[in-house]
């Protein structure tokens, strides 16, 4: 297939009629995150026409020391559910979860994938990679993992490392990590990588980034762990649902106690909410309301940072970075104005001042009355002197 | 012959000294042996230089930082003091000019240069300070354009009122001292400022008309400025008559200023007092106090708001300090009257004067009351800006004291000033300029003039 | 000579009969000269029983204003304290210690049918439009006195004591909006539609249905600024006093309307003021003759030069 159809055509040739199509673009534009560039177009034409003459990307999916949780996640959408995602909006080339072949045909299907798509195709990575002794702790077809993601990565245009683990390590990086995992960007550098930590992630983490992908041919701005900020850019506890009982001191301090069974704040049972940037709190699992660990009344634990999951105990409290903001509402009087004490000196100085000077001078008085009358006396005498010289004042 | 002249006519006409020698105001005389260099002057003129400088940093920051003003309390001392209350304080050419042109009382005359200068020195520092308080004063050109007055605001009446005051008919008042003085300076430029006077003289009614009218209605809008503040003002303070209380308080309040400062001027550069002269001013002011305090009680009383001054507050406290006050100055005044002791009168303009300022302030910024919570005071900056401005006035009062003929004194006083100058410059002859007074009239003489 | 007192009550009581037909004149004028109403005033109409608090307005105002959010209250939220330059209207909250029935209240500009910060403003920097009542500022006139703040009785218009080129803020009722057919910031995002925009009559309407329709629910069953302060564009209904939400009862006669009738009548056509000064000229010409004729005779004696 060395020429691909366009989204369009592809559909147009599997018998999904036109209206489907625009009701999937329909799906899409409602249910992608904010974020994308794909939530600034203005109407569902406007999608279908962008995503219409898009040709289907091809997509190659890797497992490396996984749980495949990440392709279960995935799974439980359904805007669009998996069969329209693989089916009408990416062309998935290789998933060894989901694709039919199995052995010496899987591995003819990976190296004609890339062969056919070298250059275009995204690379989704699931799973940390062992380094420790030579990369041999998993291999594929014989080769050790790292050195096959070296190269599948190599022949890609991006790779998004999906989970925890492939992110950063995961689970087999927790202590004492004795297989060496690490996360994809510590060995692929020289490619664009999305990270999309969690365990596992909402999947509409990858379907918006895929969307974006698809629709505008670039990766969402991300933020500098790699992470797309329409996602990752905000902690849990920014928009968690039981905030209000965190901001007027609501807690559950116990499972099972009084607080607890109201829906109270989780932070005194350790919840990490505060310092875990993700989307769990505004976008729940399984497309059900308060389907989440803290709607469930489980605090959080910190499932996509690397410092949190397997560093800090369980029900260890965390510290909190981001104020409170103040209090509600202003009153209706609201307090203005003070007085300095600068000012309070300078005024009581000043009018120290001119009192004393009015006193002082008011005592003058007394003893000067007659001091003008010397004066006109004097001006006199010298009046009888000059009259002796006959000067006169015209 | 030199023109006829105005301010200074002594009473009773070519009287001479009473046998029993009391000292007589009969012209005005400059003060003379003292330096202009003073500590009290330099004092004055560093406060005013600082001032001067943190002015332009309330221009450069704006109203905010340099101030104490804030949302409630929108006007602060540079409007409600330096405007509102030493303006009235100096508006003595107003007052003490309406009693002696207007109502005859020619006992006040040697008083009125005293009072023109003090009128003008007030003003000026006072609406300087305004284009200083205000926060968009490129707009002020509105004030000549008729067009866009708002004519039934009281803050439009004194922008344009007080501007057109002081700088025409105020400024004119306050040219003869400084004409008198380039006379003597130079016998070439005589006829010219000759001239001048005479045109001065014959256009006299216009202008003192208009100086008397124009303090009336600007002074009174200050009072009808805090009208519009309806319940926000103490009933203590916000009555309709307002308007005319304001114009009363700077009635007794300037004659304070005119006769108090000239009473400590003759002190302090040891003149002789003339009491004819200081018993009318003093018996004109306490009548004012007296019929102002009724007026205003009366219309408490009839108001219904009397009784609030019986209660335990901060407000009450302020009306019977000021009602006190002037009370009690005026009593003073009437007192002095009879004892012809001078600390008394003095004293009884001192604490009228003070009354009249706390009741013109009050309406303002004590008694103002915009919602709980609220207060104002000063910054330290607002304050030396203040300050500073007011001393701007006093330091250049000191100044035109000595260079110009300010001062009352008796006709013996002037030969006495004449001698003194021509035994400290005999070569004064060959130098046309700082010519000093008594010199041409000694040179006339000379010349056998016509 | 001096004058005499019969002389000068004669010269003033000549003057007199000019000086009352010109009171009279001109207060007859100023009677039948009733405050302009506008013709089609817009209003808002704000029921605080139907507020939630939620502040919408207070950003959707910042939104259309261009203005930036006030975070000075602690550098990160906006949480202004009471209006001020960033601020054209705000949500304030009354809660009773005693656990009384609590209100939301927004504040903004009344548009007053007589304005105060209009009747005292020098140069007609704030004025008010004749079609739709809205209180406009306009900066080539304001010089800053800030008389406006002190007039107002809903202590409304803001200063910016910052900088040197200071403004006053208030609303203006979004008239860049409405010029393009949009509605106020604040009212395009209220959730509740506690407050709503439209045409005075109609809203008054509104509130009066509302009132009939919800007896006993609203205090006093009363519109606020149907004639409070001589009327007002911003009516409000609500559940606790009107005076514990902090608009005061001022009663039906406007702050101008009340305090300034003398300063109109003496000052109109500026007759009073001509005529007085007529009188003070005669009067000091006629003591002027008097003077000059002593000063001669003085300087004739003493031989110094009388002094002017």
């Amino acid at each position: 297939m060395s020429k691909r159809p366009t989204i369009a055509e592809h559909l147009k040739a599997s018998g999904v009629s036109r209206r489907n199509f625009v009701q999937l673009c329909g799906m899409l534009i409602a249910t992608a995150p904010v974020g994308l560039s794909l939530t600034s177009k203005k109407s569902v034409l406007q999608v279908a026409a962008a995503i219409g003459k898009i040709k289907r990307p091809s997509v190659i999916w890797l497992h490396f020391q996984d749980c495949t949780g990440c392709t279960e996640t995935l799974l439980r959408t359904s805007a669009p559910d998996v069969a329209h995602l693989i089916l009408d909006v990416i062309s998935l080339d290789y998933h060894e979860t989901l694709m039919a072949a199995s052995g010496v045909q899987a591995e003819a299907a990976l190296r004609s994938a890339i062969a056919e798509n070298e250059g275009k195709f995204v690379l989704v990575v699931e799973g940390s990679i062992p380094m420790k002794e030579d990369g041999n702790y998993m291999q594929l077809g014989s080769k050790p993992a790292v050195q096959v993601l070296r190269e599948v990565a190599a022949k890609s245009a991006a790779v998004i490392a999906i989970g925890s683990c492939a992110s950063w390590g995961g689970v087999p990086s927790a202590d004492p990590n004795p297989t060496g995992a690490v996360g994809v960007d510590s060995i692929i550098t020289d490619k664009p990588v999305v990270n999309l930590p969690g365990c596992p992630p909402n999947p509409y983490n990858l379907l918006g980034v895929v969307l974006e992908y698809v629709t505008m041919g670039k990766l969402p701005a991300l933020d500098d762990q790699g992470r797309p900020k329409f996602a990752y850019e905000r902690v849990i506890h920014e928009n968690c649902p039981r905030r209000a009982h965190f901001d007027a001191g609501r807690f559950a301090t116990a499972f099972g106690d009084e607080g607890h069974r109201k829906g109270w704040c989780l932070y005194k049972l350790g919840c990490k909410g505060p310092v875990t940037h993700a989307a769990c709190a505004t976008r729940h699992f399984n497309e059900i309301a308060d389907c989440w660990p803290i709607g469930a009344g489980i605090p959080c634990v910190g499932c996509t940072e690397k410092d949190v999951v397997w560093k800090l105990g369980t029900f260890e409290t965390v510290p909190i970075h981001l104020a409170t903001p103040p209090d509600n509402y202003p009153p209706i009087y609201s307090p203005i104005g003070g007085v300095s004490i600068g000012a309070a000196a300078l005024v009581g100085a000043v009018a120290g001042g001119l009192g004393g000077a009015t006193y002082v001078y008011s005592q003058r008085f007394t003893s000067s009355q007659e001091a003008g009358a010397e004066r006109i006396e004097a001006g006199q005498a010298e009046k009888q002197l000059d009259k002796k010289s006959d000067r006169k004042e015209v | 012959m030199s023109t006829a002249t105005l301010s200074n006519v002594p009473f009773g006409g070519s009287k001479p000294p009473a046998a029993d020698n009391k000292p007589r105001w009969e012209r005005a005389v400059p003060v003379y042996g003292v330096s202009v260099i003073t500590p009290i002057f330099l004092a004055l003129a560093g406060l005013a230089v600082l001032s001067l400088f943190l002015t332009v940093y309330r221009e450069v920051v704006g109203l905010g930082p340099a101030s104490g003003m804030n949302d409630k309390f929108g006007w602060g001392i540079w409007k409600t003091f330096n405007v509102v209350v030493l303006t009235a304080w100096g508006s003595g050419a107003f007052a003490v000019g309406v009693f002696a042109w207007v109502f005859g009382r020619k006992r006040l005359f040697p008083l009125m240069r005293m009072a023109l200068l003090t009128s003008m020195l007030a003003y000026a520092c006072g609406l300087c300070l305004l284009g200083v308080d205000v926060g968009r004063p490129w707009n002020f050109y509105w004030v000549v354009l008729p067009w866009h007055w708002n004519i039934h605001s009281p803050m439009a009446e004194i922008a344009i009122c007080m501007s057109v005051y002081a700088s025409i008919p105020l400024f004119l008042e306050n040219i003869p001292p400084i004409l008198e003085r380039l006379w003597h300076v130079n016998v070439s430029w005589q006829p010219a400022i000759e001239r001048v006077e005479h045109a001065l003289h014959k256009f006299f009614p216009i202008i003192a008309a208009a100086a008397y009218l124009l303090p009336a209605m600007h002074q009174s809008s200050l009072g009808a400025l805090m009208l519009l503040a309806g319940q926000r003002v103490h009933p203590l303070w916000q009555t309709p008559f307002l308007p005319l209380l304001y114009v009363g308080a700077a009635t007794f309040m300037s004659f304070g200023c005119v006769a108090g400062t000239t009473m400590l001027c003759c002190l302090i550069w040891k003149r002789a007092m003339d009491m004819e002269v200081l018993d009318e001013a003093a018996r004109i002011s306490a009548w004012t106090i007296f019929g102002w305090l009724a007026i205003r009680n009366l219309d408490l009383l009839f108001r219904g708001s009397l009784f609030t001054a019986f209660h335990f507050t901060r407000y009450a406290g302020i009306f019977w300090t000021e009602t006190l006050l002037i009370a009690y100055g005026g009593w003073l005044l009437l007192q002095s009257l009879k004892t012809h002791k001078r600390q008394t009168m003095f004293v009884g303009y001192a604490l009228s004067s003070l009354g009249g300022m706390l009741y013109r302030f009050s309406p303002t910024t004590l008694a103002y009351m915009p919602g709980p919570h609220t207060m104002y005071f000063p910054s330290a900056i607002e304050i030396l800006i203040a300050l500073g401005f007011a001393s701007i006035g006093i330091a250049i009062f000191l100044v035109m004291v000595k260079l110009l003929a300010i001062l009352p004194a008796s006709n013996q006083e002037w030969r006495n000033m004449a001698a003194y100058y021509k035994a400290r410059k005999p070569a004064i002859s060959r130098n046309k300029y700082l010519g000093f007074f008594g010199h041409n009239e000694l040179s006339l003489s000379d010349k056998k003039s016509h | 000579m001096a004058i005499t007192r019969r002389e000068l009550i004669t010269n003033i009581g000549k003057a007199g009969v000019p000086v009352a037909v010109a009171m009279t004149v001109g207060t007859q004028t100023l009677q039948a000269e009733e405050l302009t109403v506008p013709t089609e005033p817009l209003s808002l109409f704000y029921d605080a029983s139907l507020c939630i608090g939620c502040k919408a307005c207070e950003s959707a105002c910042n939104a259309a204003n261009n203005t930036p959010p006030d975070i000075s209250r602690d550098g990160l939220h906006q949480a202004p304290a009471d209006l001020n330059v960033f601020t054209r209207n705000i949500i304030k909250l009354y809660k009773p210690a005693d656990g009384s029935p609590s209100s939301f209240v927004k504040r903004q500009c009344m548009q007053c049918f007589d304005p105060g910060c209009v009747a005292g403003c020098p140069f007609e920097a704030l004025y008010k439009d004749k079609d739709d009542g809205i209180v406009h500022w306009d900066g080539s006139k304001c010089i800053g006195c800030r008389y406006c703040t002190i007039a107002c009785p809903y202590s409304v218009p803001r200063f910016q004591w910052l900088g040197f080129n200071p403004v006053i803020t208030k609303c203006e009722l979004c008239s860049h909006r409405l010029a393009k057919g949009l509605k106020p910031g604040c009212t395009s995002v209220c959730p509740t539609s506690a407050v709503i925009f439209g045409t005075r009559s109609e809203l008054l309407l509104e509130a009066k249905r509302r009132i009939k329709n919800n007896p006993g629910r609203y205090y006093q069953d009363r519109v606020y600024g149907e004639t409070e302060n001589g009327g007002t564009q911003a009516l409000y209904l609500s559940r606790v006093p009107f005076e514990k939400l902090g608009l005061p009862e001022i009663g039906p006669d406007s702050g101008p309307s009340s305090t300034l009738r003398w300063q109109k009548r003496i000052y109109s056509y500026f007759a009073l003021p001509a005529v007085l000064y007529a009188g003070l000229v005669t009067v000091i010409r006629k003591n002027l003759k008097g003077y000059e004729q002593e000063a001669h005779e003085q300087e004739k004696e003493t031989g110094l030069r009388a002094q002017l």
